[in-house]
């Protein structure tokens, strides 16, 4: 349970952190479109990984959020 | 084209029938109209969460923003979704926790009970009948401009948004929200097929994605980079963008019912997953699509491009698919939300059941016409008006948050200020005060006021004793 409460936690804080650092110049510089991936520009590319990451955190959280271990907790 | 039309029409209307006829029950409970009986598992919960989120906004809006505005588009919708559903699995967690062992009755009739004031629901309801209206208005003419583009002079624009709105109504009243949920599933896999279809079309004129941005860097450079041409998607804006869709499980209660009727809370975390997933995939079409409209549609209003992308240069079976997918999007989406205002007004109602349900009925019609008019006078950008619409509810997301989660006896100041920053916000929107404050824009501002103000009320508010606690839960 505790350990089930840490990476909940490191859930949690991951997604703050990627949603922080996407408005920052790091992913979106203003005005420039390179490097480009695969003919991708760069805050595209950028924001699609981190897009998916954030669906892949929400993945694991389900795994591992401290509440919702057993159907006890269903309504 | 008109032959497409009728074969896809029919299917769709025939499924439609299907559907309320099949959650039609004779002397069912409020609980079950309303509710749907508490019992969606997982597939129907993905499409319906998804057909009430991505609605005109996404199949029409979209591609029309990634024209305008370039590829921070993807930063404005896909990142916040993508963080959107991580809220939804914390806060899905901590509402159903909260409401387990009572009748759900809304968010109004939640919050009124959290606060132990009714003005609390009042507040809430307020904003929600402010942002979601007009909003569900803009859809039905968005659909309707659409129909008029599609058929010109069969009938006039109203015309179209009245005989949506008449559907809507039958429809709901007929099959209740479990009506509603099989019309967004079917919906939901019309959206997705045909964007993609039609996304794939725009793709194939460049020849891959590579040589699609390379065109159109040639066209207009500054649609691969942030602000966009218009300058519009500033990190700032992008930011409160983020917040006001990260609040929308929290405050727009068409989404919130969908949370609390999930049959068990395992059904909705795997629901929270497979949304990021799905809105993925449904917005990476709209960017060959916007990408598409910019190379050769980039001067053109969106009337015209939206005629142009989606019926012109289509084949016809496609257009037709187009026509029939719009409808649906913009019917499932108006009919959640007229919906979901019917049932918060039912959650601050009080009397007889049989009362609250004739009341609640012509709430929802009341609110249909509402809409119906706004549909008529109203002329806006889909998007922004969207933006607008989860600022506005966004703004009531701090107040919502501290009653649900708080385990302490709240002090009414979180609704002063709540109704006080929503004067402050539609002040703005009226052009009555600056909409700019020291270089910030106003709903940022609110979001940090209202986000400090919630933490402050809950340090300084007294623990609530445990008899207390069970009383009210």
């Amino acid at each position: 349970m505790e350990k089930k409460k840490l990476y909940w936690k490191i859930c949690c804080f991951a997604a703050i952190i990627l949603c922080i650092i996407t408005y920052t110049p790091l992913i979106i510089p203003q005005g420039v479109s390179k490097p480009m991936l695969a003919g991708i520009p760069y805050s595209l590319w950028t924001s699609f990984i981190i897009t998916v990451l954030l669906v892949v955190i929400t993945f694991i959280g389900t795994r591992v959020h401290p509440g919702m271990q057993n159907e006890e907790d269903d309504l | 084209m008109i032959f497409w039309v009728w074969v896809f029409g029919l299917i769709y209307a025939g499924l439609l029938v299907f559907a309320s006829l099949k959650s039609y029950k004779k002397g069912r409970s409020s609980e079950e109209f309303m509710m749907a009986g508490g019992n969606i598992g997982l597939s129907l919960g993905v499409l319906t969460f998804a057909a009430a989120l991505f609605s005109t906004f996404t199949f029409l809006g979209m591609p029309d923003f990634f024209r305008i505005n370039g590829i921070g588009a993807w930063i404005f919708l896909a990142i916040s979704d993508g963080a959107m559903v991580f809220v939804l699995l914390w806060f899905g967690y901590e509402i159903r926790k909260k409401v387990r062992g009572m009748e759900f009755r809304g968010v109004s009739g939640l919050i009124s009970r959290c606060y132990e004031n009714k003005l609390a629901g009042y507040t809430f309801f307020l904003s929600a009948f402010l942002f979601l209206i007009p909003y569900v208005g803009i859809q039905i003419q968005g659909i309707a401009i659409f129909m008029d583009a599609a058929f010109p002079e069969s009938l006039p624009a109203w015309g179209w948004s009245l005989g949506i709105v008449l559907i809507m109504l039958t429809y709901s009243e007929i099959g209740g929200l479990k009506a509603i949920i099989f019309s967004d599933a079917i919906q939901g896999v019309l959206l997705l097929a045909v964007i993609w279809i039609i996304g794939w079309v725009c793709l194939d004129h460049f020849g891959g994605i590579g040589p699609m941005f390379e065109k159109v860097g040639s066209v207009k450079e500054e649609l691969l980079s942030t602000p966009g041409p218009k300058g519009l998607l500033t990190p700032q804006f992008l930011l409160a963008s983020l917040i006001a869709i990260l609040m929308i499980p929290v405050t727009q209660p068409q989404f919130t019912t969908r949370i609390v009727v999930m049959k068990s809370m395992n059904t909705m975390k795997l629901m929270a997953v497979s949304l990021g997933a799905f809105a993925i995939l449904v917005i990476i079409p709209t960017i060959f699509i916007g990408m598409y409209g910019a190379d050769l549609y980039g001067e053109y209003s969106s009337q015209e491009f939206f005629a142009m992308a989606f019926l012109n240069d289509q084949h016809e079976a496609i257009a037709a698919l187009a026509i029939i997918g719009l409808i649906a999007a913009g019917l499932s989406t108006t009919n959640a939300m007229i919906f979901a205002m019917g049932s918060e007004l039912r959650g601050l109602l009080t009397g007889t059941e049989k009362v609250i349900m004739k009341r609640t009925k012509i709430g929802i019609f009341v609110f249909s016409t509402i809409a119906f008019i706004f549909s008529i006078i109203v002329f806006d950008q889909l998007v922004l008006l969207a933006r607008v619409s989860f600022a506005g509810t966004g703004i009531m997301g701090p107040m919502i948050l501290l009653g649900i989660l708080s385990d302490r006896k709240i002090s009414p100041a979180m609704i002063y200020i709540s109704l006080s920053g929503l004067a402050v916000f539609l002040l703005s929107l009226g052009g009555v005060i600056p909409s700019m404050y020291f270089g910030y824009r106003l709903d940022l501002l609110l979001f940090i006021i209202h986000g400090i103000s919630a933490v402050v009320s809950y340090l300084s508010s007294e623990k609530r004793m445990v008899s207390e606690t069970k009383v009210n839960e």
